[in-house]
């Protein structure tokens, strides 16, 4: 049944978003419009990206783990983090609290990432006929690739929104937004470099969001404490 | 607060609605469902498809969708939507006869042929006995396919790993009893192409070639002809595989060096003997020898008189120490004796043997055995070169999987071109009882080993069974233009296959092998996938609101009874 794995894949990839939205408090206050926007900024950020990729970037034949156009694709990752500080900071949302600002900009932008990265992969492939396990691998990374972005966008949201903060944590904060920044970068070492199989990434890829959530979870809580 | 609350939900509604268009796009898209490309893709090559007199053989089918299923299912499992995988190394012939005499209902057959057989496979393998065996055991197997009517289709490959590797899943699999169906995964095998069609009005292509003696000033009388003929097409039971390296393709390279020999003779005027020379490359041959019959008839009749005696070479190629001569004429006839003893003679110089077969034309039989029956049915003397002993039955010996590049030796064709030549040399130039040796090694004349070897490999890769060859095939063309180099004169002639043999097209396909997941993995997986997506959603409502507002959505039904009441 070629259909119902596509299905499968489909929820697993995209059903976390939904249910995101609709278990937390994001789905009473209505944020929809939130995430709307920032999954625009995302499509905008991913142009602006794919250009600066194809301007500096040469194609390299080999799976080569070339370490300048790996520090070339790590800068160009960082114009990531300007389109999320733009949709955080810039952007005018509805009267809702920072709680859940970040978070919905989060889903917005994770479900947009999601949607334009595997949409197309899963849909010319999981109907086929021969059956694979990359799809299922695949909707587990969009899963960690969740939670990261709500992680980034918590900690983004620590940094350009919350002004008083306490000095001590400061670095903290700023090393953990770097780490989840340069996962792309650190991904693909671990492809080239050391030779990892894709089950074995994306394992990587889900250990290391749940502990980036719990740091970044247990820092938003920490600065929030001074506020109350 | 209600209010707010219903508008919302009428909200929702209208957002639903708006998208019932899209959700039918949605469905229509996804209804067309293409099959992506597979992970294998195998060359297959379809056993062949052709009525008698109306009469079906071969197998009846060519499109393929089936699971695969190999010889280690359980007894009395039902097969009838299964592909068996049959390897020639573990073929049972009892078993193919029963399964294709009872009629018992197959989904198909797959049958792996290993890499010697393959055309164009020169190296390795050779003649050692397990390669024997195959032979024997392909011979016993084709018979068995090329004359029964089979219900399913049948595919003929070559095993490389990919293959190997699918057949001992699919073997695992069968041993523990899981065959494969839909519901239990396994490897799917699948071949698309259309129903097989009618060969509309099959051609077969005669080329002939004149090479005039030399004719006294003054002497207006018709000059004798000797005519050497061979057939070059083949018959077998996969037609795409069909080479025929000995039968018939030795015959052909044969009749070629003696062509070329000839003519380097006849270039020179004083060297031109005083006999025409007709070769003819004919084809048909499987089918009784019809080409041969239709050129001889569409021959001049003063030709046909003038013709002293012809003969026809069919497999030269991979024999020993004796040649067979093969006649119709009782061996005490005149004609017979005296072309029996230069040949003879000329084997005895050369170190080998011939000996004379005699074989009675039976008017009332439409068979024709040799090639040389249509020439004595017309009355021209005629006989056949072979080291075949008995005459091959109807579409056997023709070309089979089994004849290939291997089988046949260049030593044994260059001393058959060698007897051939000599033989009509001596007849030709009159030196009948004398030592004289005009084709010797070392000379000018000498026969060509790499003329013969690369023609032979040539032959051994092109399959020709002739209602398969269009009229300019590059084959002919090839035969056609080689004999414009050697003689001076060359005629094409194109005949319609008539008469009681029908074929049909559809030699070639691709077989994609698919791994397939069982049904119930994807019900397992989305029952995972559904809890997953419950305990997160429940993680989350906890987390974020508390579990008394999770207790709350299971039971405001009644909360919302209590405050109405």
């Amino acid at each position: 049944m070629t259909l119902f794995h596509f299905f499968n894949c489909a929820i697993l990839t995209f059903g976390p978003h939904a249910v995101y939205y609709s278990a937390t408090p994001l789905s009473e206050y209505d944020t929809l419009g939130t995430s709307v926007k920032a999954a625009v900024v995302y499509l905008a950020t991913a142009l602006v990206k794919l250009v600066c990729l194809a301007t500096f970037l040469q194609v390299s034949e080999t799976e080569v783990f070339d370490p300048y156009q790996e520090a070339l694709k790590a800068m160009i990752g960082f114009i990531d983090v300007a389109g999320l500080y733009y949709a955080l900071a810039q952007l005018t949302h509805r009267n809702i609290s920072q709680n859940h600002k970040f978070q919905a900009v989060g889903l917005g932008w994770a479900f947009a990432d999601s949607v334009l990265h595997r949409l197309a992969p899963l849909w010319v492939g999981a109907r086929g006929l021969e059956f694979t396990w990359d799809y299922v691998l695949q909707g587990l990374e969009a899963n960690a690739n969740l939670v990261f972005t709500i992680s980034l966008a918590a900690l983004g949201s620590l940094m350009w929104l919350r002004k008083n903060k306490p000095k001590s944590l400061i670095p903290i904060i700023y090393t953990c937004a770097i780490i989840i920044a340069t996962m792309p970068s650190i991904t693909s070492y671990l492809k080239r470099v050391m030779g990892w199989h894709f089950p074995k990434i994306v394992g990587f890829e889900i250990a290391t969001s749940l502990v980036m959530a719990f740091i970044s979870c247990q820092l938003f809580i920490f600065c929030q404490r001074p506020s109350l | 607060m209600v209010d707010e609350k219903k508008s919302k939900q009428r909200h929702r509604v209208m957002v639903f609605e708006s998208m019932y268009p899209v959700l039918a796009l949605m469905l229509i898209l996804v209804a067309c469902v293409e099959l992506c490309d597979a992970a294998t893709v195998v060359d297959v090559y379809r056993l062949i498809q052709y009525d008698i007199s109306g009469v079906p053989f071969g197998s009846r089918f060519s499109s393929l969708n089936h699971h695969a299923a190999s010889l280690s299912f359980q007894r009395g499992a039902d097969l009838s939507r299964s592909v068996l995988i049959l390897p020639l190394r573990e073929l049972d012939i009892g078993f193919v006869q029963d399964y294709i005499s009872q009629k018992q209902s197959l989904g198909g057959l797959l049958i792996l042929l290993p890499q010697t057989f393959r055309p164009g496979n020169v190296g390795g393998g050779g003649l050692n006995s397990e390669n024997d065996g195959f032979r024997k055991l392909l011979a016993q197997l084709e018979k068995i396919l090329v004359h029964g009517n089979i219900p399913f289709p049948v595919y003929f490959a070559f095993e490389n790993e990919e293959t190997d590797a699918m057949l001992a899943d699919v073997k695992k699999n069968d041993a523990l009893g899981q065959q494969a169906t839909a519901t239990t995964g396994g490897y799917k095998l699948v071949i698309s192409v259309s129903e097989p069609k009618k060969i509309a009005s099959p051609i077969i292509t005669n080329i002939q070639g004149w090479l005039p003696g030399l004719r006294a000033e003054g002497d207006s009388n018709q000059l004798p002809t000797v005519a050497v003929v061979a057939s070059y097409d083949t018959f077998g039971a996969a037609p795409a595989l069909s080479v025929g390296s000995d039968s018939n393709g030795s015959g052909v390279v044969a009749l070629l060096e003696v062509a070329r020999l000839f003519s380097v003779l006849y270039s020179n005027p004083k060297t031109r003997g005083r006999y025409n020379l007709l070769f003819a490359l004919t084809s048909g041959g499987p089918y009784n020898y019809e080409g041969t019959q239709k050129w001889l008839k569409s021959l001049d009749q003063r030709m046909r008189e003038s013709i002293d005696y012809a003969i026809c070479l069919n497999s030269v190629g991979s024999w020993d120490s004796e040649l067979l001569i093969h006649v119709s004429k009782p061996p005490d006839n005149a004609y017979i004796k005296q072309i029996f003893e230069g040949f003879s003679n000329v084997a005895e110089d050369l170190g080998f043997q011939v000996a004379l077969k005699h074989k009675k034309i039976n008017i009332s039989n439409s068979r024709v055995a040799w090639e040389h029956e249509q020439f004595s049915r017309l009355r021209v003397t005629a006989a056949t070169i072979s080291e075949l002993s008995t005459p091959p039955e109807l579409l056997e010996n023709a070309g089979s999987l089994s004849d290939t590049r291997q089988l046949v030796s260049e030593y044994a064709i260059i001393k058959g071109v060698k007897l051939v030549a000599e033989s009509l040399a001596k007849h030709i130039y009159g030196h009948q009882g004398k030592d004289i040796k005009i084709f010797a090694d070392d000379s000018s004349l000498a026969v060509n080993p790499f003329y013969v070897r690369s023609w032979l490999d040539l032959l051994s890769q092109t399959p020709r069974v002739a209602p398969f060859l269009s009229k300019n095939e590059p084959l002919i063309m090839a035969l056609k233009k080689e004999l414009e180099d050697y003689t001076a004169e060359v005629s094409v002639q194109h005949e319609s296959l008539d008469g009681s043999f029908t074929f049909y097209d559809s030699t070639k396909a691709s077989l994609n092998i698919y791994q397939v997941a069982s049904v119930t993995f994807d019900l397992l997986l989305l029952l995972v996938l559904g809890s997953y997506l419950i305990v997160l959603f429940s993680f989350l409502v906890i987390t974020t609101r508390g579990l008394d507002d999770l207790i709350s959505l299971f039971r405001r039904p009644p909360s919302r009874k209590v405050k109405m009441g």
